[in-house]
């Protein structure tokens, strides 16, 4: 067999040169500080390849001045500042091209003042551009070869693979340095959010009379909305959204809510305190930036609302199937102060068991002019959500909004003010699950005591609806997902309990007790709400729902 | 919910306390049922059961039928006021073995 003979070794030269190469690029990737690397890395390569001296120098971006951030050998020239020139390592840079001078005083474009300056005397120079594509990041060069001879052909492929991977580390590591920055920024960003969420009221019993919810386009919002405890029992509620977005928007936002909730309490009635507000906008407010917004007061006792609205969508009264835009107003805040020197007109409205719905124009404007939802198309989506308790309808309209794929272009608030004279004194939506169980027990029980319901009945009927909401759970849902609507209502007469589906339809001839006698494990339930409940029967929906189950049993009436 | 056992005189005590809800009952039932399977004579202390619903008293009747196909004993001492309110509810007051306390259950 014959071997074929290979050398297992480079010429030396060559290997020393690979070597120094990939010895630089590892110690390059691997650097935390790349301009420390760089001051380490020209020593080794000013002796490794045997020159006298050795720099490098950074392009500064503020001034496009070539600076020496490193050097090596008997003169310091650190700090060396060479503005946009003729000097070698200009020439160098501007041709992005390695630059070998064999003897300086050949070249017309090497520069005597630095040797005049420091007494050292160049004979031959070596330069390689540090470029990454067409970003010129600045150069290393080399000062004469020890020995008295000049740098050569070698040299030059090796330092200028050595300026190349120098580059790449160098820009790697100023985009780190951006994205450490960007991170900081973003931080402060959520934070200033924070802040922003922090300022909107706390979320309260779903049969608290006024909700609202807020969806900001980007992390901090120009939309706000507040609802403030008044000493009469009354309850001051606003929403407004600040010209523009972002940070100053949001900055606007914070000064005009603190404005509301200190003078919503001193002043009488919501067009004073817009009047109020108007004054101090228009005094300091930065020039272009305005305030549309609704003020208001319900009466809860009385089911009345008084409103005052500046330059804000025309809030919907909804009552019933009827939709009605309430249109009074006047122009926006912080434009003009005499605008509202008489004042702000008020407009007093009767809920009448319905509800009054204020928005942004986020909520309008979702989506781009083609397709503006505007107050029809807010009545629209609201159809299928009101048999909601006011928080969870809110979130359902606001997710549809962004389901159906239509951008948020700006901030996105909203805020329901209902008549809770007529509401029942228990709404609430759960996740259909057994785990919602204990929540809706815990939640019965008082809501029962407050109804009037003899203690010795409450726990029958919170067994009644506890198995009632588990067949909804076990059967209508079949174990997927889903949510469970229980709402209950009563006088001295009859307490009046609605389980709210979104099931497909149950087929009722299956809902039946089973025979006592069977001692089998399951079908108690039923039989459990019947001897429990006066009157069960499913009724007609509402639209969107799936089930409609109407527990009732007459107070103070004898017991099972 | 919990569910803790201990052996006595060669019987194991099952105290429930807690709500016995359609969240917890499942775990009744498996308990209750490994006990049945190796033939363990039973007595389920219901003394701190605050609630119980249809599906936790179903996990109940299924022991105690498999108790009685067994020949085993499985009895219900101790029973808490809102438990027994719903056993009479289901009319299985009569059907399962009571006790009053659980030493009654265990000397049963």
């Amino acid at each position: 067999m014959r071997i074929l003979e290979r050398p297992n070794t480079l010429p030396a030269g060559l290997a020393d040169d690979l070597d120094l190469i990939a010895e630089m690029t590892a110690d390059f990737a691997r650097s935390q500080d790349i301009e420390e690397t760089l001051r380490i890395g020209i020593a080794h390569i000013s002796t490794r390849m045997e020159a006298e001296a050795a720099s490098i120098f950074l392009m500064e971006p503020e001034t496009g001045d070539l600076v020496c951030r490193a050097c090596w050998g008997p003169t310091d020239v650190t700090g060396l500042r060479l503005p946009k020139g003729q000097g070698i390592v200009w020439r160098a840079v501007n041709r992005n091209a390695t630059e070998l001078v064999k003897d300086t005083s050949d070249d017309p474009d090497f520069s005597h003042k630095v040797d005049a300056n420091t007494g050292f005397i160049t004979r031959s120079v070596l330069c390689a551009p540090m470029s990454v594509r067409d970003e010129r990041l600045g150069a290393i060069e080399l000062f004469n070869k020890k020995g008295g001879g000049s740098f050569d052909g070698d040299d030059r492929r090796v330092l200028q693979a050595l300026a190349a991977s120098a580059a790449l580390a160098l820009i790697n590591a100023r985009q780190a340095a951006a994205m450490a920055e960007q991170q900081v920024l973003k931080r402060e960003l959520a934070l200033a959010a924070d802040i922003q969420r922090a300022m909107l009221p706390p979320a309260r019993a779903p049969e608290f009379p006024i909700h609202g919810i807020n969806l900001a386009a980007r992390g901090v919002s120009g939309d706000f909305f507040d609802v403030v405890e008044l000493k009469d029992g009354k309850l001051a509620f606003a929403i407004a959204d600040v010209s523009g977005k972002g940070m100053n928007a949001a900055l606007l936002m914070a000064k005009t809510a603190s404005l509301f909730r200190c003078l919503a309490k001193r002043l009488d009635g919501p067009g004073a305190v817009l009047a109020a507000i108007d004054a101090e906008l228009a005094e300091t407010s930065s020039a272009g930036m305005f305030v549309t917004m609704i003020a208001g007061v319900l009466d809860p006792a009385s089911g009345t609302v008084t409103l005052a609205n500046a330059g804000h969508e025309p809030p919907l009264l909804c009552c019933g199937a009827k939709m009605d835009r309430i249109d009074d107003g006047m122009p926006p805040l912080g434009i003009v102060p005499e605008l509202f020197a008489q004042g702000c007109p008020e407009t007093t409205m009767q809920l009448n068991g319905g509800a009054l719905y204020l928005f942004t124009d986020g909520l309008t404007e979702a989506g781009g002019t083609a397709a503006m939802l505007g107050a029809d198309g807010v009545a629209a989506r609201l159809a299928p959500h009101r048999m909601r308790p006011a928080p969870d309808r809110l979130r359902a309209l606001v997710s549809g909004i962004v389901e159906d794929g239509m951008s948020l272009k700006d901030d996105l608030t909203m805020v329901v003010v209902e008549d809770c004279r007529t509401a029942p004194v228990l709404n609430r939506q759960y996740q259909a699950r057994p785990a919602s169980l204990a929540a809706i027990r815990r939640a019965l029980t008082p809501a029962l005591d407050r109804l009037g319901c003899p203690p010795q009945v409450v726990p029958d009927v919170v067994l009644a609806v506890d198995e009632a909401c588990q067949n909804i759970i076990r059967h209508a849902y079949g174990g997927g997902e889903g949510e469970l609507i229980v709402q209950v209502r009563g006088d001295a007469e009859m307490l009046d309990i609605r389980l709210i589906d979104f099931a497909p339809p149950v087929d009722q001839t299956q809902v039946c007790p089973r025979d006592l006698d069977d001692i089998r494990p399951g079908g108690l339930g039923t039989h459990f709400i019947r001897s429990v409940m006066d009157e069960v029967e499913f009724l007609a929906p509402p639209p969107g729902a799936g089930n409609l189950l109407r527990l009732a049993k007459r107070m103070g009436g004898a017991g099972p | 919910m919990k569910i803790e056992s201990r052996e006595i005189d060669g019987a194991v005590v099952v105290a429930l306390s807690g709500e016995v809800d359609l969240q917890h009952s499942p775990s009744v039932r498996k308990h209750l049922m490994d006990l049945m399977f190796e033939r363990r004579p039973v007595v389920v202390d219901m003394a701190l059961v605050d609630y119980i619903d249809s599906s936790g008293i179903a996990s109940l009747v299924e022991a105690y039928q498999m108790a009685r196909k067994n020949g085993t004993r499985f009895i219900l001492a101790a029973i808490s006021a809102p438990a027994m309110r719903v056993l009479q509810l289901a009319r299985l007051d009569k059907v399962f073995a009571l006790a009053d306390t659980v030493e009654a259950g265990l000397q049963a």
